[in-house]
């Protein structure tokens, strides 16, 4: 009587920085749970060891090379899931830069190139992805991984809020655009998570402003991008979904 | 039995039917034994064999939740059945709608005391039991896409959703500070074919397709996906969320 462990059976997924961190959290699960991965990165030796490391040589976990902020990589992810897998299901843009520069002195060619990544790269994945989930009509799901970050501010993090907040809203625009063929496009808010991304920060002085009193692991935003992209999500599009220990309830 | 909730108990309110009833089966087929209440008992009595025929265990309790006095037999019962609980689902609620101008102060008291007190007394009585059995609980707060945004006609049922939404937030911070730690979410269904809506509007096919051309997604809601979401945070997916609001409503508050 228990439901499926395997409820990703017959997709393809493609998980952008997937290397590390909460993409290769998301990965693993996905893989798991019985999906066809592609993980993408920019880094081909960390990137080929996840792929490895998760799949333990199943040919349907790969890794493809590509920078999130890049078209023509898109192209070229697209037509290497389409040759492997033959189909396109699920995109997870969760790809992201992140550092502190206070605004007054932010370069506007830093702003533009954490965004490049963090906000252009979603919406060129989600132009692709949707293209290919065109191709055999049974509609799709896509969770953009936005961030506390999306829903409240932190200071000196300007560029960084301004993707965020930017996929937010990107995913409900597209929600409704694309709600009539069955794409649902959500997006999660991960708060503190245990990552290479935020090992450098002082936890002990971030923790009592987490209501749960820890910081979460990329387990926790696995569950989440696993509950949105299966069955178990069908009726849910255009939300956000905060997963961040009680942080932004205060 | 196996399952994500293996040896946990699950209290759900409003059980008799609709999405309550789907609760009951959906944490039922994860392992948790359930107790299901509601003020029919035919209907409740419904709910605990239909978990039975999935080779699940439920207790039907009969429970007002507005009366303190059933929180406090619920808890008993439960904890003499299956020991402490671990979930509470405050799904129990009634719908209402009419103009503004002709709400009555009764009609406000009543719509309140069912589903604002009623939502109160049971996180209450949640924090106690969990706090005397040690017990790292969670707590799932149904609300409504109209706990999140105004809808013409229903100003006491969005302001008792709305109460509910706030009410999640501080009990997810009072929970938090309790040890072990309890986390409290709320759900935030869209329109659900339930019968609250069709008692409400009428069982209607033309209705249904109304709503679901309506919806971003072109469907209707079935309690069934509603189960899938409450069984989601009332599990361990869901370790790292408190406080949190999660809306399953086919798109319609996206706009």
């Amino acid at each position: 009587m228990q439901r499926s462990e395997r409820e990703l059976a017959g997709k393809v997924a493609i998980v952008t920085g997937a290397s590390r961190g909460i993409g290769k959290a998301v990965a693993a699960k996905f893989a798991r749970s019985g999906a066809c991965v592609v993980l993408t990165g920019r880094n081909v030796d960390a990137g080929t060891a996840a792929a490895k490391e998760i799949g333990g040589g199943r040919r349907d976990v790969m890794f493809v090379k590509a920078d999130q902020g890049s078209d023509a990589d898109w192209t070229a992810v697209l037509a290497h899931a389409q040759k492997a897998f033959g189909r396109v299901d699920i995109l997870v843009a969760n790809a992201g830069l992140s550092n502190n520069v206070p605004t007054a002195g932010m370069e506007l060619s830093q702003f533009r190139d954490l965004n490049r990544t963090n906000l252009k790269g979603p919406f060129l994945g989600l132009k692709h992805c949707v293209a290919a989930m065109r191709k055999h009509g049974e509609g799709g799901s896509v969770v953009l991984m936005s961030s506390i970050v999306g829903m409240v501010g932190v200071p000196g993090y300007i560029h960084y809020s301004a993707a965020k907040g930017g996929l937010r809203l990107m995913a409900k625009a597209a929600a409704l655009e694309l709600g009539a063929e069955n794409i649902r496009v959500n997006s999660i808010h991960p708060g503190m998570i245990r990552t290479d991304m935020t090992a450098g920060f002082d936890e002990q002085a971030v923790i009592p402003r987490i209501p749960l009193g820890k910081f979460g692991e990329g387990e926790d935003i696995a569950n989440a991008a696993l509950f949105l992209a299966s069955n178990r999500g069908k009726f849910i599009t255009g939300v956000q979904l905060v997963v961040d220990g009680g942080w932004t309830v205060q | 039995m196996t399952g994500k909730l293996a040896n946990r108990t699950v209290i759900v309110t409003g059980a008799t039917k609709g999405i309550g009833r789907e609760a009951c089966l959906a944490l039922a087929r994860e392992g948790a034994k359930i107790v299901a209440t509601g003020r029919d008992e035919k209907g409740g009595l419904e709910t605990a064999a239909l978990v039975g025929d999935l080779g699940g265990e439920c207790l039907y309790l009969r429970h007002d939740i507005r009366k303190e006095n059933d929180w406090r037999d619920v808890f008993a019962k439960t904890t003499e059945r299956f020991g402490a609980p671990h979930g509470l689902v405050n799904n129990a609620g009634i719908f209402f709608v009419k103009p503004l101008a002709e709400t009555t102060e009764e009609d406000f008291d009543n719509i309140y005391s069912i589903n604002v007190e009623g939502t109160f007394l049971g996180v209450k009585h949640a924090f106690q039991s969990f706090a005397a059995s040690q017990t790292q609980g969670a707590i799932v707060n149904v609300s409504s896409l109209m706990g999140q945004v105004g809808f013409p006609n229903a100003i006491a049922y969005c302001a008792t959703k709305g109460a509910i939404t706030a009410m999640t937030k501080t009990a997810a911070m009072e929970g938090a500070a309790m040890s072990p730690k309890v986390r409290v979410n709320s759900l935030h269904p869209g329109v659900i074919w339930t019968p609250m809506i069709t008692g409400t509007f009428g069982d209607d096919k033309a209705l249904s397709d109304a709503f679901a051309a309506d919806t971003p997604l072109k469907m209707i809601g079935l309690p069934e996906y509603m189960a899938d979401a409450i069984t989601f945070l009332i599990s361990d997916d869901s370790a790292y969320i408190t406080g949190a609001e999660l809306t399953a409503d086919g798109g319609r508050g996206a706009d």
